[in-house]
């Protein structure tokens, strides 16, 4: 065994950290060799003096300085954190708050203004209508008195526009139907009276009409009508165009089938 | 706790637990200093440099990179002490102009030294610190190499052709 191996193996024994393999080949060598159990020695007795050797001691004031330091960079670095951690907290909070109350402003601005808007647009939207149903008032009443005939059925037909006409509107329709020359304007005027037959008014006019009028067609359409509304004051106009002589067979024949059917 | 190893404890001081460095203070103060005692022969330059040496945990917490606890702590002590030496070379050389060093006061200086100290105290620098980490910390021969920056297999030769010269001085003079 060389020299220089038993050099590097003998502290390794010595501190217990050797081979099992070295161990085995170095106890053979020991056992032979008087110069190697001499060495160990030697390096025993140097190994106990490292054993012996004090281990001075630092003095106290190592370990406060020491924690001192310590507790100096905690405070620092304890100072440092939680700011950091805060800012970043709040800077995010009041980041969301800000963009939140941008939108919450926008939405209430715009549903304001659209209400606004809304509320206008509905007011001048009303009056318009109002103006333009006004303004076909007029037209159809100043129509009504014209020369010509067909304008005259024009005004009439205006009537189908206006939901609810006014008493002027009915006034002017029934001196249309009972007074007009032009047995067609009669009839698109008594078809538009027809609508509102629930008017006391209008069946007094229709009762009128009957005892006034000569036009065979539109005796029947009358007749139809106030037999339709079960209306029983019609029954004297009927009865006396039924003895009068002048009048049509077949007007008699709907009278005759009509009024069993008012009472 | 007391269970962790060097290298965990170590890694939460690095993420902020600066508390725990109490724990390897306890642990590791007494070798550090005795190192740097060894090496210098002085009580209160050691104590100034284990000092130090703890400032420096405290301060690059960041730069450990998870690798022997002991070899870093060690290698900034042996760090320290070269800085504090080299620093010092300056001091002397010009102190040495002067021509006057009593042997006497350097005795004085260094005060009651065992067998043992007095022979390290002749061995060159390096040999005496692998010789004094080897021996007092017990550190590996692995973290030795990591410390003085050279292989294992090198140190292991370095440590134990360094032992048999101090064992011959050691029986010389005893």
């Amino acid at each position: 065994m060389k020299k220089d191996r038993i050099d590097e193996l003998l502290p390794e024994y010595l501190d217990n950290t050797i081979s099992e393999k070295d161990r085995v080949e170095l106890e053979a060598h020991l056992a032979q060799s008087e110069d190697a159990r001499k060495e160990l020695e030697e390096m025993k007795a140097l190994f106990e003096a490292f054993e012996k050797e004090d281990i001075t001691v630092p003095s106290n004031s190592l370990r406060m300085q020491f924690e001192e330091a310590l507790e100096a960079e905690k405070s620092k670095s304890a100072k440092v954190i939680p700011l950091e951690s805060k800012k970043k907290k709040s800077s995010w909070a009041s980041n969301v708050l800000k963009i939140a109350a941008s939108i919450a402003l926008l939405v209430t601005s715009f549903q304001i203004g659209s209400l606004f808007q809304q509320k206008k647009t509905d007011g001048s939207i009303a009056s318009l209508e109002s103006e333009t149903l006004q303004m076909k008032q007029t037209v159809m009443l100043s129509l009504m008195e014209n020369q010509s005939a067909s304008k005259r059925i024009q005004g009439v037909n205006y009537i189908e526009e206006i939901p609810n006409p006014d008493d002027a509107v009915v006034d002017a329709l029934a001196k249309r139907m009972l007074n007009d020359e032009n047995d067609n304007v009669r009839l698109t005027a008594f078809e538009a009276l027809s609508r509102f037959s629930s008017s006391e008014k209008v069946k007094e006019v229709f009762i009128e009409a009957l005892s006034k009028e000569k036009n065979p067609s539109i005796q029947i359409v009358i007749i139809q009508v106030l037999v339709q509304m079960q209306e029983k004051e019609a029954i004297g106009p009927m009865q006396r165009l039924l003895e009068q002589e002048d009048t049509q067979p077949f007007i008699k024949e709907q009278i005759k089938t009509g009024l069993p059917k008012i009472i | 706790m007391e269970t962790w190893t060097d290298e965990t404890i170590m890694q939460k001081v690095a993420k902020g637990n600066l508390d725990l460095l109490k724990l390897l203070f306890d642990r590791h103060h007494k070798h550090v200093y005795n190192f740097l005692y060894k090496m210098s022969g002085d009580r209160m330059l050691s104590e100034d440099l284990t000092q130090d040496v703890f400032y420096k945990v405290i301060k690059y917490r960041g730069t450990y990179k998870n690798g022997s606890f002991v070899s870093w702590l060690f290698t900034i002590a042996r760090n320290s002490l070269k800085t504090h030496f080299t620093r010092n070379q300056r001091n002397h050389d010009d102190i040495e102009v002067l021509e006057y060093k009593p042997v006497e006061s350097e005795n004085l200086i260094h005060e009651d030294y065992s067998h043992l100290q007095s022979v390290l105290n002749k061995l060159d620098p390096s040999d005496r610190e692998l010789i004094i980490l080897n021996r007092f910390k017990e550190i590996k021969y692995e973290e030795l190499a990591e410390i003085v920056g050279s292989t294992p297999g090198a140190v292991k030769t370095r440590v134990c052709r360094v032992l048999k010269k101090v064992k011959q001085m050691y029986l010389e003079t005893i």
